[in-house]
This record gives structure tokens, sequence and C-alpha cells, in this order.
């Protein structure tokens, strides 16, 4: 799952937010939770803070404290409804997005299982390799600035962006 | 038969895949888990002959000989309602659908044939892939239900013979070894360190991070180093060759002449006679045959050749008159 926030990085965090009797939820990435200020004198982190520190001061490293116990909360997928605490009770995920969901959970997982995370084998016939095609119109498109070929730059232009817009959803 | 002909009985290649955007067989409502056998019927089909058997209509006889041939898993048969598989008419290909991911692509070979069968399994999942679009992630492979099988989703494993490991006490230090190396050994029939007729199946347990080509070079490491200690146990146990002769002539004996034969006796009796292949005690004509025997044997396969209304005694009479007859046909005692 991507930040709900800057929607680039993928997110490690769910923030819990109270506005009254209105409950939000964010999904931040790491970043963007280091650097989140809930509004002042409107949200329980900031009644939290206060009552912690007695002082708003402190705010930004306490609330990196509780950013960093995302597992604390239960995630559900929302695709086939497996929550959190059935992917760690069995061991099993119930989907495809469960994957993008329990991210920081499983990555933990996998990590420990296979001393890796990266996947390093064949790709489906037909699925593309980003880095290699990256690399490719990127090469085409410096062929093509070379040329002068401005209808060929504008083509490789819009093809690089679509490639590296897929990329940050983590398609194919 | 050669020397490595002794030790390795056979090959399994192994790919896990599921379909994009639906949620794994053990979420996976009844149309969806149907429409996948029916969709990867018909993709297999031009491929090569198969038949297919649906676990919701397959008697408990004909699944348990599927089960005891090695081509459908425990869990297909009793715990996937909308499980089913093909099967190659030559049996060397199965393709389990909706058990612990919705595909389960499987090429079984004679021997030590993991190239082999890793290319069949290929080309069997070039075809899937070019008519189902899998579930993939850049990073993590293919996504597959259980973290473990993530990536190549690949698992390659050897069915071995290791009778001197196991009667010198030696197979756990050798588990512990080849577990070092990331593999996995485990008893094809019953589990832990007795495994029945001494045949253990070792795999690889990573499947992310490494390329199929380098799970297929840790698991030849693997089997060399396995298979270098198993001959050397076999040396040890020729310390009292005497004994040892006795011991498989009279393995030898029982199997050719008893009235009654259980599934555990038939399986102890024959390890011993393959052990005498491999002394040159007795002769034994074709390993692959040999392995079949061992198939034979087991308390489904046996129900087959006899009907289906026996009983357990009359089931072990006639085991016994089959495990003598093949044996008489298919080898000979040399030693005097």
């Amino acid at each position: 799952m991507k930040c709900t926030n800057c929607g680039l990085r993928d997110a490690t965090t769910e923030v819990v937010v109270r506005h009254g009797n209105h409950v939000e939820k964010k999904y931040l990435c790491g970043d963007c939770a280091k650097n989140y200020r809930p509004d002042v004198g409107m949200d329980s982190f900031d009644v939290l803070n206060k009552l912690i520190n007695g002082s708003p001061m402190g705010l930004l490293s306490n609330l990196s404290n509780l950013f960093d116990t995302p597992t604390a909360r239960t995630l559900v997928c929302p695709d086939c409804k497996t929550t959190s605490e059935e992917f760690l009770k069995t061991g099993f995920v119930g989907c495809p997005r469960c994957y993008e969901v329990f991210e920081p959970l499983i990555e933990q997982t996998v990590k420990r299982l296979q001393q890796s995370d990266r996947h390093i084998g064949k790709i489906p016939v037909g699925a593309v390799d980003v880095a290699t095609e990256e690399a490719r119109l990127k090469g085409e498109l410096q062929a093509a600035v070379d040329n002068g070929d401005y209808v060929r730059i504008g083509e490789l232009s819009a093809m690089l962006k679509k490639l590296v817009g897929n990329k940050r959803e983590g398609g194919n | 038969m050669n020397t490595s002909d002794t030790i390795i009985i056979s090959t399994r290649l192994r790919l896990a895949r599921n379909v994009d955007g639906l949620p794994f067989p053990h979420k996976l409502a009844e149309m969806p888990a149907r429409q996948i056998i029916d969709k990867v019927e018909s993709v297999l089909s031009p491929v090569d002959k198969f038949t297919r058997y649906d676990m919701s209509g397959i008697s408990s006889l004909d699944g348990t000989i599927l089960q005891e041939k090695h081509l459908i898993s425990p869990d297909l048969l009793e715990d996937s309602p909308f499980g089913a598989v093909m099967i190659s008419t030559d049996e060397n290909v199965a393709v389990m659908i909706n058990e612990e991911d919705h595909i389960r692509e499987q090429v079984i070979l004679s021997g030590l044939s993991l190239d082999q069968a890793y290319d069949r399994v290929n080309a069997i999942d070039d075809v899937l892939s070019k008519n189902i679009k899998f579930a993939y992630d850049k990073r993590f492979g293919y996504l597959t239900s259980c973290a473990t099988n993530l990536g190549t989703g690949m698992r390659a494993s050897v069915m071995m013979f290791l009778p001197a490991l196991t009667v010198e006490n030696m197979i756990d230090g050798c588990i512990n070894e080849v577990g070092r190396l990331n593999m996995t050994v485990r008893g094809v029939y019953g589990e832990g360190s007795k495994a029945e007729g001494y045949l253990y199946q070792i795999s690889n347990q990573r499947t992310l991070g490494v390329k199929e080509s380098d799970i297929i070079d840790a698991v030849k490491g693997a089997i060399n180093h396995i298979v270098e200690a198993e001959l050397k146990a076999r040396q040890l146990l020729k310390r009292d060759e005497p004994e040892l002769i006795d011991k498989i002539c009279r393995a030898w004996g029982v199997a050719t002449s008893a009235y009654k034969l259980s599934t555990a006796e038939a399986m102890q009796y024959l390890a011993l006679v393959r052990l005498g292949g491999y002394y040159g005690y007795i002769d034994i004509s074709d390993g692959v045959e040999f392995q079949k025997l061992i198939t034979s044997v087991q308390p489904a396969n046996m129900q087959r050749l006899g009907g289906n209304n026996m009983s357990a005694n009359e089931r072990d009479i006639l085991r016994a008159r089959h495990v003598s007859a093949v044996l008489n046909d298919m080898c000979k005692k040399t030693v005097k």
C-alpha cells in the first residue's frame, strides 16, 4: 500500500486521528510519519503528547516513537478481508492484494524465512521487466534528442512517464 | 543398475502460481474455483493428453491411488473441496488446481533429472502464463498463499533411498548438514529419521532471492553430498559381510515365499532386496520398475489390483503373491 499522504513511498505506519467524534485513518511512509503534524488542539495525538510531555515541544520525537509501532493495530485487506492477526497466526495471506496491505509485516517474515526480499528469478510471459524497459526507453530518448526528433521525444517521454508511474504502483 | 540408480529414485519439480485478482484457494468461492479448473484444462488440453480428476467427484480409492503414486498431495485430496488435478498420460506431469495455491505445476521424472524436469515444467508454465495472468510482483515475484513459496514458487525435490545412513544412525547428522545448505529432508512414507523403506525426499527451502538455476544447482550439490555419505555408509555396512548377505537373502526369501505380506513388511523386505542390488547379491533388471513395485504394494493400489471388496487379510495374501511374481520376473539372486 502506498502512503496516503505523499502517494510515492510504501506505507509503514497506520495513524488513527480523532477529530471529536470523527475518526480518520492515515497510512503513512516513514518520512511522512516523521513530518506529520496533527491539527493543534484538535486531535488525540496532540492531547496525548501534551499529557505525556506537558508541552507541545516534544511532539515530533514522541510521535515518531508512536509511529514506529505500526503492528499494534489490526490491518484488514479490503479485497479478501484477511486481517493482519489472521496472517500472523496462520502464515497465510488471502489474496495478492494482501501483499500490499500487510507489506511491513510480510517483509519481516519473508526476510526471516527466505534471507531475501527481492525476486530475481523468472518473470511471467508478457510481464515487463521495468528496469530493463526503462533503460531501453532512456537510450531511445537520448537518440531522439540527438537527432532532434521531437515527435519521437514526445512519444518516448510519455512511455517513460507511464512506465515509472506503473513502477510506483508496484505493478508487473 | 548403476550406483546412483540404487540411491536416487526420482525427481520432482513444482512451480506454484496464482491467478491475479482472485482470492487464494482457502478464501475462494466455488464459482471462480471451478472457472480456474476449466481454464487450466482448456489451456493444457492442446499441449498434451491430460486426464482431469475433480476432488469433489473422485472416489476415495481413486484419490488414494493418486496420492500413493505421489501425483497429488494429501491436502488436495482431503482439504480442497474445489480441487482438481490434470495428469498427463505418461503420469510425468500433474497440475494440481486449487490446492494451497491456484495452480501447482509438477513434473515427476525417474532418476536425477532436475534439468529435464525444469525444462518440461517451464514449458508448461509458459503456456499457462500466455493464457492466464499470474499474480506477480516485481519485488516478491510470484505471489503465493504462503510466504514460504514466494519468488520463484519453485520446489525441486529428489527422492533418495538411504538405507545405510539410516541403519548406521548417520541420517540425522546428514539432515543437519543439508539443513545448513537450506535444504529440507523428510521421509517419503512416514515422517522423521526412520522413514519406511528408507525413502527420503530432499528439497530446497529458499524460493526467493534465488534464480531457478541457483535452486537446481543447490539441490544437485546437496544430492551429491548425500550420495557420497550414503556410499561411505554402505561400505561400513560391509564390515560384517556374511551378516549383511544373510539379512538380504532372508529378506529375498520372505519376499518371494511369504503367504501374507503387510505393507510395512513388503516395504522393509523390498528395501533390503534393493540394497542387495547395489552390492550385487541380487540382480535387478530395471530400477524404474522396481520403484513401481514399491508404489503398487501400497494399500489403495493393492485394493485396485484385487477388487474393491477385499478384506485386509485378502489384501495381504494378494500382496505376497504380487511381490513374489514381480520379483521373480525382474530379479535374480546371484549370491551363493
